[in-house]
């Protein structure tokens, strides 16, 4: 039953997956013709071979930049700063937002471990220092984590040359998460920034 | 369910699901407990900010015997702190004095422990920048007082001699605190605390203030801290707000 038990196993290790889904699951696949499951191993094994930070701003990628930084008709001059990957989604969906980003990979979360060197600060600072970034956007969520994560951003980047630093105005709501605002919320947070 | 209303400060909070949290509450009734609030990611209407980081008010937990996770099914919020925000001295804090309080946990109605932590946070939040290591400092060792571990500074630790106040005097972790002469003599180990610092200590641990500490004194009582903490949290898990905060507070690294 080994075979079974490790399955379970690696679904269990998955965010919001306990011992009884995990164990549906791998029943479940058992059960679809094994072209169904090798077909999900190999997607599995072609994303962790893929996917992969861009090297500007750390979105995910196929490709040494990802399809914003890619895009000619962005304008690189503003970069907008968030927590995740997954936050630029929601951005995007919103359909307003015409300049490019930069991905922090998380918030200061010091229970967690997560302190200013494990985000991509020190990043942010040099790209702006590059030159060419004429505003920098902190879109970190309207929490306390990433307000504190907002202040350290704006601390880091005061040595960093000419730059705007502004902040999304919270029409957001408090302790609220940005993937979930809808788009009308997401593009009126963005217009109505404030420098910080 | 039994349902559990209590006075509670959110100590840590995280993502779970599709779409909700789960949040460790240090409760007046209920000692530290972990709750599901369903939802919270994605609609504001149930909780509104309740859940935010060190936000204190008035929860109502269904509880279960027998199972460790309940169930929120409110909070009304009374105060947000979201002044520990807007200094990340004061956000490196509040997140220490929080892991203190976890690393302790029971789920006892502890009501004086509530009350400094409330106390604490509060302190924090109102501290000018520059004093925010000092408002923790005091947080932490009233906090620890209030957990009943309260080093022995009056007295020697050993033989209950009295002290004289002014003298520096041996404080070792093994004993629990400081050590008069006689009894420093045999003791291996240990630091030597100078008045100043004995006084700032008494002062915290009865809910008081000290002095405004310098940076070398700020470095001092960080370290004397992190070790007295060290020596009692037993199963040897990692302080690692407790350290971001060190790191912050002294001003190596970030
Ligand atoms: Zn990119
Ligand atoms: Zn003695």
């Amino acid at each position: 039953m080994s075979a079974i038990d490790d399955l379970a196993t690696e679904f269990a290790k998955l965010p919001g997956i306990g011992r009884k889904t995990a164990l549906r699951l791998t029943y479940h696949l058992l059960k679809q013709p094994a072209e169904q499951s090798r077909r999900l191993a190999q997607t599995l094994l072609t994303m962790g071979e893929r996917v992969r930070p861009c090297e500007r701003c750390y979105n995910l990628t196929e490709d040494v930049l990802c399809a914003v930084c890619r895009d000619p008709r962005r304008d690189q001059a503003v970069v907008c700063v968030v927590e995740e990957a997954s936050d630029i989604g929601a951005i995007e969906r919103a359909g307003e937002y015409r300049g490019v980003y930069h991905v922090l990979g998380g918030r200061l979360s010091p229970l967690d471990g997560v302190g200013p060197e494990d985000l991509t600060v020190a990043r942010l600072v040099e790209r702006v220092r590059g030159g060419g970034v004429r505003e920098v956007i902190v879109a970190t969520n309207p929490s306390l984590e990433g307000e504190a994560t907002a202040l350290l951003v704006r601390r880091e980047l005061a040595g960093a040359g000419e730059v705007a630093v502004t902040r999304i105005a919270l029409g957001l709501p408090v302790g609220g998460d940005l993937e979930y605002a809808d788009g009308v919320t997401i593009a009126r947070a963005l217009t109505a920034r404030r420098a910080m | 369910m039994p349902l559990l209303v209590s006075d509670a400060i959110v100590l840590h909070a995280f993502d779970y699901l599709e779409s909700s949290r789960i949040l460790r509450l240090a409760t007046r009734e209920g000692g530290v407990r972990s709750a599901l609030a369903k939802g919270a990611r994605r609609s504001q209407r149930r909780f509104g900010s309740a859940l935010d980081l060190f936000a204190q008010g008035s929860a109502q937990l269904s509880t279960r015997t027998g199972r460790d996770l309940d169930t929120l099914a409110g909070f009304d919020v009374v105060a947000s702190r979201a002044a520990l925000a807007e200094d990340l001295g004061r956000f490196a804090g509040a997140s220490a004095i929080a892991e203190l309080v976890l690393h302790f946990q029971s789920d006892h109605a502890d009501p004086a422990l509530f009350d400094a932590l409330a106390a604490t946070l509060d302190a924090i939040a109102a501290a000018p920048p520059s004093r925010a290591v000092d408002a923790a400092l005091a947080g932490a060792w009233r906090v620890i007082g209030a957990l009943g571990f309260a080093p022995a500074l009056a007295e020697c630790a050993e033989c209950n001699a009295p002290l004289d106040d002014e003298a520096p005097a041996l404080f070792t972790h093994a004993a629990g605190g400081l050590l008069c002469e006689r009894c420093a003599r045999l003791a291996p180990g240990g630091r030597r605390m100078p008045g100043e610092a004995r006084r700032a200590l008494q002062a915290w641990s009865r809910g008081g203030e000290a002095d405004p500490l310098d940076a070398p004194a700020a470095r001092a009582h960080l370290r004397l801290l992190r070790e007295f903490l060290l020596h009692h949290v037993v199963d040897g898990r990692p302080l690692r707000a407790f350290e971001l905060w060190e790191r912050q507070s002294t001003g190596s690294g970030a």
